[in-house]
């Protein structure tokens, strides 16, 4: 390429101030290959734009460098410029000779010599750019939705009443999550189950929707408008066709003191079960690890009373794949536990709270099943020790958030309101009772929240009180609760029948193995990494996956679903398109001289690089080389760096442009 | 803060290899804060600092570079992912290379540069710039370059030399 | 090169036994799997037409096997016939191959590298003595005078992962390790000093690219350093152009390398090439704890990382 234009702006005084552009334009015009210079008083100005197009129409230029301000300002305007003018929108470079040359410096001649070296610089470099066309890719418009709480939910109805295909994956038998869990909701006290489950219920009658329960992933490949994913359902041993959710299993299994672990273990539950009235599917598991026929052999009972003869002890895990275009991860939260410390975690557990030995210190997902009309005690706020009726309860806020001593130093965001609405429950049914609560600060961002934290106190007369609690101990039936008020400076003693302790926001155990398969980041907390934490709230680095609810980070039900909807607008802007177009900056192999060593392969951060077998005509295996799959290929010619032929070359920055520019200083 | 500036006997030729995520924001913000540096720098960008392939460090001292500046983004931060942790492995045992020839590796300098970090790009540059003045120039890949005699064979007689000097 | 006068043992370090012995078992070997029909050539080594020498041969029928030998002029790396750039051989289906410790480090590396299958080869391993040096006397038998520098400080000696193994090892005493006293003696001289003497060696270089043809790990098709858009190391045979394509070498075995010293060897103008690769292979010890060759690894130390790796040269 020989007819190159150079284009020297002056950034109204910006860059003439301390560059004779004049000088850069004239000592440009001397340069091999280059037909056309002039310098213009706003190159980016609707008038400097049509300069450049005429200068190429008339002196039939091949090849433009703008010399202006940093190609992350105005790359884009030029290349577009340049397309409109019929050139190939790559073959137009920026020489940065404002951010990296005249605003760093002040020395006129020392300043103009960089300006001129840097023009050269680029000069060099596109006479050996290539024409590079956008790169598509089809998309496959099905999404896959992992994780059946509120988030998940909302993403699938979203993207499903668009006319999608989504696969909607939950780990537990039923759809539901914690909010299938909760009381009632702030900041209105409405239901929480009266509000899910209709939503619960949509998403099984949805025609777009496929709905995997008592499932997990087992394998992701593939890349954006292109995953394949490897679904695991976990034998249910009941028929899901056949099963018509009587429930008369249940009610005849012989045994029925299994902890339900949806009543947070307050209450027991068979070993064929449902985790809770209103689950959807209401089809039954049997919970392998405590029936009896698995454990002996022997009792077969809910096989023998099932009419319809759903019941199927032989039944084993099956894998179903599935083809998505694109990934919305909602696996949600779980709460800390105060514990001892488990081994290899860095998150130590509460010794000053009895380590959750003491059965009247409860965490705040237990109050809600003990507040839910649908919980164990049907609504009735009872202690779990002797099932007396508590008269003083004392809340405890920011267990294990903000200690940073715990190994945790963010704020789990939720709990001051979850605690401002347990203090009016809990007064709502016990109206002689005190509910008392210790915090730090309380933090009540949004609409209608504080309002409603003002209300426990002053219309529900919680009192609240400044400080932390040091220790908790049984004495008699009482806990006691030793505590300090900062505002008065005094120790605090308070003598509870129940101690409600709001635990920390965490994310749900296997977040990291997840994050693995699906090849996202997450943080030291196991929390998903957002591609950028206030642009791209709701996607991945990783192109095609998305994200909704808490495990990105702790997030109240509004703010889950507000998210969740976003990632499914965001899969529907992707579903918009059949093909997908990108930025054409990607590796390619040299086949002829690969020799197969899948160094790149290696190295490769995208898993953008596969083997490619070589046959002749007849089919004969000639040799095997690396083949890098442009859908994936992120860009970044660590490949290139590593092969030792230098047989694989990223389009844009291929070695003859760098050594170009490196060899005109 | 405007100096009297210092006329010096040497003005080295600094060369930078640069990722564009990072350090080349970095030295963009350096700009827009309009901060001073010493003009010795030239800037060669590259996607991420996980292409940049040691030969390119070898090929800029042949090429007339009295220092070298690799700078990326901060392990953690790739754009890429790992392209940085790759390329950190690969620099640490390329300067070893180097320094086993007999390269002075005060005169390769490698660092992590955020985009936010322009003062810090000005430093890197500024300390890099300073203390290859005051090394001087690089003159054993000069020397090779302009070294002609291969297989100890040297012009030894006059004829020779002429013979040669008028190629 | 350390030209100091020292004095060298002529004891021989094996004696005649064992090197009947280890070849009796290599052809018994070879014939056997020939016969069976199990692999379609043996590469290993032949008596060269002057004593003191071998060379090496792929023996495709039991006669041409029966010829196979092993001696202390049993120098070549065979991994190098099953590489990439020695096709015809690699065409010719399942092979076996006499391997030293060496060689199976090297093809070990192959194996990583996936320019080898495991079940495409059959090998059969060396209890290795050692090998003669460059310039050794080969009318002295094998001893502390003319054993090769790189097998002084052999680690490998006792085959691993091999299909067989030829011959038992002979009580071998402790060699004076000059190499790594000449490694030494560079690491501690000033940078100049250093320049000096790789410019002095490498000026002297004619760019033969011997040291290229031998290496088992040099089986790219297109070598970059012949590459001329863009050219990356000058091709002529200046000092600038030798001084890049060596140390480009040095950082493209890096890693890699599992120091057979061929190219060393085979240099017609006696550079120390080992000492550079010695010096990265030490250096990726002590940065990494890898040693490339002890078993086929997926990956080197150089395609994969830790979040945690040293950066103290990093500002």
């Amino acid at each position: 390429m020989s007819r190159i234009g150079v284009f020297v702006c002056h950034c109204g005084e910006n860059i003439s101030r301390t560059v004779d552009v004049e000088k850069v334009a004239a000592e440009a015009g001397r340069l091999f290959g280059v037909a056309y210079t002039c310098d213009y008083k706003y190159m980016c100005s609707d008038p400097g734009q049509n300069l450049l197009k005429k200068a190429v129409a008339e002196h039939k230029l091949e090849g433009i460098v703008v010399a202006a301000c940093s190609p992350r300002m105005h790359e884009k305007t030029f290349r577009n410029a340049a397309k409109a003018a019929g050139v190939n929108p790559f073959l137009c470079e920026m020489a940065n000779i404002r951010e990296h040359c005249s605003w760093v410096h002040e020395d006129r001649d020392e300043a103009t010599a960089k300006a001129i070296d840097i023009v050269t610089m680029m000069v060099e470099r596109v006479k050996r750019n290539k024409k590079l066309q956008p790169i598509t890719v089809p998309v496959t418009k099905k999404a896959l939705i992992i994780g059946g709480g509120i988030a998940g939910i909302q993403s699938a109805l979203d993207i499903a009443d668009s006319g999608h295909q989504v696969v909607l994956v939950e780990r537990e038998p039923s759809i539901g999550g914690h909010m299938a869990q909760l009381s009632e909701t702030f900041p209105t006290l409405d239901c929480s189950q009266c509000i899910m489950t209709p939503k619960m219920v949509d998403v099984v009658n949805h025609p777009n929707i496929t709905l995997h329960t008592y499932a997990e992933i087992e394998a992701v490949e593939g890349y954006i408008g292109n995953f394949q994913v490897k679904v695991r359902k976990k034998a249910r041993s009941v028929d899901m066709a056949k099963c018509t959710g009587c429930g008369v299993c249940m009610a005849k299994c012989p045994q029925k003191k299994i902890p339900n672990s949806f009543d947070k273990n307050l209450g027991f539950r068979p070993a064929i079960y449902v985790p809770f009235p209103q689950a959807v599917p209401n089809t039954p598991v049997i919970d392998r690890e405590n029936c009896t026929w698995f454990k002996t052999g022997k009792c077969g009972v809910c096989q023998k009373v099932c009419g319809p003869g759903a019941v199927d002890y032989t039944q084993e895990d099956e894998i179903v794949v599935e083809q998505v275009g694109a990934v919305v991860v909602a696996t949600g939260f779980q709460l800390y536990d105060i514990g001892p410390k488990p081994a290899g975690s860095a998150i130590e557990g509460y010794g000053e709270f009895g380590y959750g030995t003491i059965p009247d210190v409860i965490d705040g997902l237990t109050f809600e099943r003990l507040a839910s009309a649908s919980g164990p005690t049907g609504g009735k706020i009872v202690r779990p020790s002797d099932g007396a009726e508590p008269k003083s309860v004392v809340f405890v806020q920011c267990v294990g958030s903000r200690a940073r001593e715990k190994g945790i130093s963010y704020c789990s965001k939720i709990c001051c309101m979850y605690t401002a609405k347990h203090t009016m429950l809990y007064k709502h049914k016990v109206h002689d009772g005190q509910a008392y609560v210790f915090f730090m600060d309380a933090r009540t961002p949004g609409k209608g929240y504080d309002e409603f934290w003002r209300r426990s106190i002053e219309e529900e007369e919680a009192v609240y009180i400044r400080g932390m609690v040091s220790r908790l101990y049984q004495k008699g039936d009482k806990v006691v609760v030793m505590g300090s008020d900062v505002h008065i400076g005094v120790q605090v003693e308070i003598e509870a029948d129940l101690v409600v302790l709001a635990t920390a926001v965490q994310p749900r155990e296997g977040a990291d193995t997840l994050a693995q398969k699906l090849g996202i980041s997450y943080d030291k907390y196991h929390f998903y990494s957002e591609a950028h934490a206030k642009l791209r709230p709701v996607e991945c680095a990783t192109a095609g996956i998305y994200l909704a609810g808490a495990c990105q980070g702790p997030k109240d039900i509004p703010d889950t679903v507000s998210q969740a909807s976003a990632a499914a607008a965001k899969v529907m802007t992707l579903f918009a398109r059949n093909e997908l177009e990108r930025e054409p900056i990607v590796a390619k192999v040299n086949e002829r001289f690969c020799v197969g060593c899948l160094a790149c392969r290696k190295v490769c951060p995208y898993g953008a690089v596969e083997e490619k077998e070589i046959r002749d005509r007849s089919g004969n295996l000639i040799k095997v080389v690396a083949y890098v799959n442009p859908g994936v290929c992120g860009g970044c010619g660590t490949c290139q760096a590593t092969c030792p032929s230098k047989s694989v070359e990223l389009d844009g920055y291929t070695d003859e442009q760098i050594m170009a520019m490196i060899e005109a200083l | 803060m405007h100096t009297d500036k210092v006329k010096h006997d040497f003005e080295p030729k600094i060369v930078a290899l640069v990722c564009t995520w990072c350090t080349y924001a970095g030295a963009d913000l350096a700009g827009t804060s309009r901060m001073q540096y010493p003009p010795n720098v030239r800037v060669v960008k590259f996607p991420c600092t996980g292409r940049i392939d040691p030969v390119f460090i070898l090929r800029a001292f042949q090429k007339g570079a009295d220092g070298v500046l690799v700078s990326g983004c901060h392990p953690g931060d790739c754009h890429y992912m790992a392209g940085n942790f790759h390329a950190r492995r690969r620099f640490a045992a390329f300067r070893k290379l180097l320094e086993f020839v007999g390269v002075d590796l005060s005169r390769l300098q490698f660092s992590w540069v955020s985009a936010a970090e322009g003062g810090k790009w000005v430093e890197m540059v500024t300390e890099l710039t300073e203390r290859v003045r005051q090394l001087g120039p690089l003159t054993e890949f000069r020397e090779l370059e302009l070294a002609e005699q291969w297989s100890g064979a040297t012009l030894t007689t006059p004829e020779l030399k002429e013979a040669y000097q008028a190629i | 090169m350390n030209k100091t006068a020292r004095k060298y043992e002529s004891a021989a370090l094996a004696d005649e036994g064992y090197w009947t012995s280890v070849s009796q078992a290599i052809r018994q070997e070879a014939v056997r799997l020939l016969e069976q029909g199990a692999v379609a050539g043996v590469v290993g080594y032949i008596a060269g037409r002057r004593t003191g020498t071998a060379m090496p041969v792929v023996a495709a029928t039991p006669d041409q096997a029966k010829e196979l030998i092993f001696s202390p002029a049993c120098v070549n790396n065979l991994a190098l016939y099953l590489t990439k750039a020695k096709k015809e051989v690699r065409a010719k289906g399942k092979l076996a191959i006499v391997a030293k410790g060496c060689d199976l480090r090297a093809l070990a590396g192959l194996l990583g590298e996936s320019q080898l299958k495991r079940e495409d080869v059959y090998i059969i391993g060396i209890a290795c003595a050692g090998v003669y040096g460059a310039h050794a006397d080969r009318s002295q038998p094998l001893c502390d005078a003319t054993i090769a520098r790189k097998c002084r400080e052999c680690t490998v000696r006792e085959p691993t992962d091999t299909d067989l193994v030829a011959g038992t090892l002979p009580a071998l005493p402790a060699l004076e390790p000059l190499e790594a006293q000449e490694l030494a003696r560079l690491e501690a001289m000033t940078p100049q000093e250093r320049w000096a003497f790789w410019k002095e060696h490498f000026s002297r270089c004619i760019r033969c690219l011997a040291c290229r043809q031998i290496c088992p790990f040099c089986f790219c098709e297109q070598c970059l350093c012949d590459r001329n858009r863009p050219q990356s190391v000058e091709t002529t045979p200046r000092p600038a152009g030798n001084t890049a394509w060596h140390i480009v070498r040095a950082m493209h075995l890096a890693g890699r390398c599992g120091g057979c010293a061929e190219c060393e060897r085979v240099c017609p103008m006696d550079i120390p090439l080992n000492l550079l690769n010695r010096k990265m292979a030490k250096e990726l010890k002590e940065l990494y704890d890898y040693e490339a060759g002890l078993t086929p690894q997926e990956k080197g130390p150089l395609t994969e990382y830790k979040e945690d790796d040293d950066e103290s040269f990093i500002k």
